[in-house]
């Protein structure tokens, strides 16, 4: 490959040389681990013993009416789809607000961005005080008697509560690049509607959401598969508890693999997760394409 | 017409405070709290310290290992981020000037698939692998942010350098450089912007990461960095919270400095790499 009429081409092999430590390290960390854990699924390893067997889709078919695991991924689809929308309307509501400031724009925007600087589980164990100690004070204080303990503990608001603190730090992200998405719209089409007589509803309809699609596109992809794949919040917050009412797939997923024993059972979930991954991942590039006044 | 405009920017405003207190009331009660100690704490929550304590702060760095857990974080990140630095650009330059070689263009392929990877099917074989390698510790987990990091990096970069004419490496080649030279005197410079972004948006993965800290270095606290110290404080410390509270204050200084000095480049950078991925 590097002789050329029999002398070394010094800058292919400089270029090769380049890419090799990328190839291995990639492919030993990565790429392996991916193919041992389709295989992993495909046994009835504990994680533990010397020896499993090999028994091909049995793991796949006992999920298939595994209650805990359903149970698991109907949360974790209720997670994510309540993230999308919590985080998509506030992000698109507080971008329009700043985008319609005159002072302070860049100020603003950065108050908003700086919770995607922090740790996730910093966030979510600050949040998990404020249940504790702050929301029982304002509940009594209130009279509400389902805020009289933090929402953390009660079957029925542990969920709920995860994904707002989780929409917390999310929002930040997506606010930012809706502002960067309105900039791009030509001032002059708002002026044009404006002497049309169309109202500010109809200049959002018409105007601003086609202009805001490919930006929307990006939120909402980004929102919804760091939904679906949570993980530090539930497991700073709540460990999938109580009585099972946050445990999210990727948290079951943990608890199978490294607590429970069910090593190999953990894996075929998993690689169920990332079929639904990847099938997102090839619609968002297939969509990504059309659709918009604009594309980048 | 007139009213209608008025209203709307009432309303505006209304929900802007509101974003505002929301984003920032969670930081000014960790704040406040990291200043009193327990009883006053307990007695008024939302009010200002009576007095500014900092016994919760000298109780922190005396009695836990602070400066152990913070020398780890900042070791694992700056020293990933070293190796990033060097590495991500010179295989993505590789890539990009060679992407009719069927070998390179392998490549960028097999590293984007990362990209519809999510990390919980790797992260059950990832220990077991790491166990067997006897890699459970920092060094390790330096190895793994490396070639994690590749998949953003290559996709990022490879894009941005097949964007650079290449008419200045071909005056290059002619003067006697060759692909090293080149890359090291003309690329690099070229490409600042592009490894300022994946420096930010990596050292910020590397330092408030939770996910592979746990699954690596969990098992002795000799090893943990800030996060994980956080996670673990928390059943040690539940009842004294505003313990906890300062020992988030601190893991978070670092950050708001730097935030306060680079927020312009920040938020374009990590913005910039969410929309491209």
């Amino acid at each position: 490959m590097f002789y050329l009429k029999g002398k070394i081409d010094t800058n292919k092999l400089i270029y090769f040389m380049f890419s090799l430590p990328a190839l291995l390290l990639y492919s030993f960390f990565y790429i392996y681990s991916v193919i041992c854990g389709i295989y992993y699924s495909m046994t009835d390893w504990n994680g533990i013993d010397i020896s499993y067997n090999i028994i091909g889709l049995d793991n796949f078919r006992r999920l298939l009416t595994d209650e805990r695991f359903w149970n698991s991924l109907s949360i974790t689809v209720y997670y994510a789809a309540a993230l999308v929308v919590i985080v998509i309307s506030a992000a698109l509501a507080m971008a329009l607000i700043l985008d319609s400031l005159v002072r302070f724009k860049t100020f603003f925007k950065s108050i908003f961005f700086f919770p995607a600087m922090l740790s996730s589980v910093t966030v979510a164990l600050i949040w998990d005080q404020l249940f504790f100690r702050a929301i029982p004070v304002i509940g009594k204080g209130l009279g509400i008697g389902l805020l009289s303990q933090s929402p953390l503990a009660s079957t029925k608001t542990a969920l709920n509560a995860v994904i707002l603190v989780n929409s917390w730090q999310a929002i930040a992200l997506p606010i930012v690049i809706f502002v960067a998405g309105l900039q791009t719209i030509p001032k002059e089409i708002y002026e044009a509607s404006s002497i049309d007589g169309a109202n500010s509803f109809q200049r959002f309809r018409y105007i601003t959401l086609p202009y805001l699609i490919p930006t929307l596109t990006v939120n909402f992809v980004l929102t919804l598969k760091s939904g679906l794949t949570v993980f530090d919040y539930v497991y700073a917050m709540t460990n999938g508890g109580p009585a099972k009412a946050t445990e999210i797939i990727s948290v079951l997923i943990y608890k199978h693999g490294f607590q429970e024993m069910r090593f190999a059972l953990a894996n075929a979930e998993a690689v169920i997760l990332f079929i639904i991954i990847a099938t997102l991942s090839y619609i968002q590039i297939k969509i990504s394409g059309k659709g918009g006044v604009i594309s980048e | 017409m007139i009213k209608e405009k008025t209203i709307w920017k009432l309303l505006g405003k209304m929900v802007m405070i509101f974003g505002i207190v929301l984003t920032l009331g969670p930081m000014y009660i960790m704040i406040i709290t990291a200043f009193k100690p327990l009883p006053e704490a307990a007695k008024s929550f939302f009010a200002l310290p009576s007095a500014f304590y900092i016994g919760n702060f000298v109780e922190l760095f005396s009695r836990n290992k602070f400066w152990n857990y913070a020398a780890n974080s900042l070791m694992i990140s700056t020293i990933s981020m070293t190796i990033v630095v060097f590495f991500v650009p010179t295989v993505s330059y590789a890539i990009a000037r060679n992407f009719n070689n069927r070998y390179y263009r392998f490549l960028y392929y097999y590293i984007l698939l990362g990209l519809f990877v999510p990390f919980q099917i790797i992260m059950l074989p990832l220990v077991k692998q790491m166990t067997k390698l006897n890699l459970l510790n920092r060094q390790g987990l330096i190895l793994l942010y490396v070639s994690f990091s590749l998949i953003r990096g290559v996709f990022l970069f490879v894009g941005y350098i097949r964007a650079i004419p290449r008419d200045i490496e071909e005056a290059a080649y002619i003067d006697g450089c060759n692909v090293f030279s080149t890359y090291t005197r003309i690329i690099v410079h070229l490409i600042k912007p592009m490894i300022a972004t994946l420096m930010i948006i990596d050292i910020l993965w590397f330092w408030n990461d939770f996910m592979l800290p746990l699954l690596l270095l969990n098992k002795s606290s000799d090893y943990w960095t800030l996060p994980l110290f956080q996670y673990n404080f928390k059943t040690q410390y539940s009842f004294n919270y505003p313990m906890s509270f300062t020992a988030y204050f601190m893991s978070m200084v670092p950050i708001v400095i730097i935030y306060c000095f680079l927020q312009k480049y920040i938020i374009t950078g990590i913005s910039a790499g969410a929309v491209k991925s």
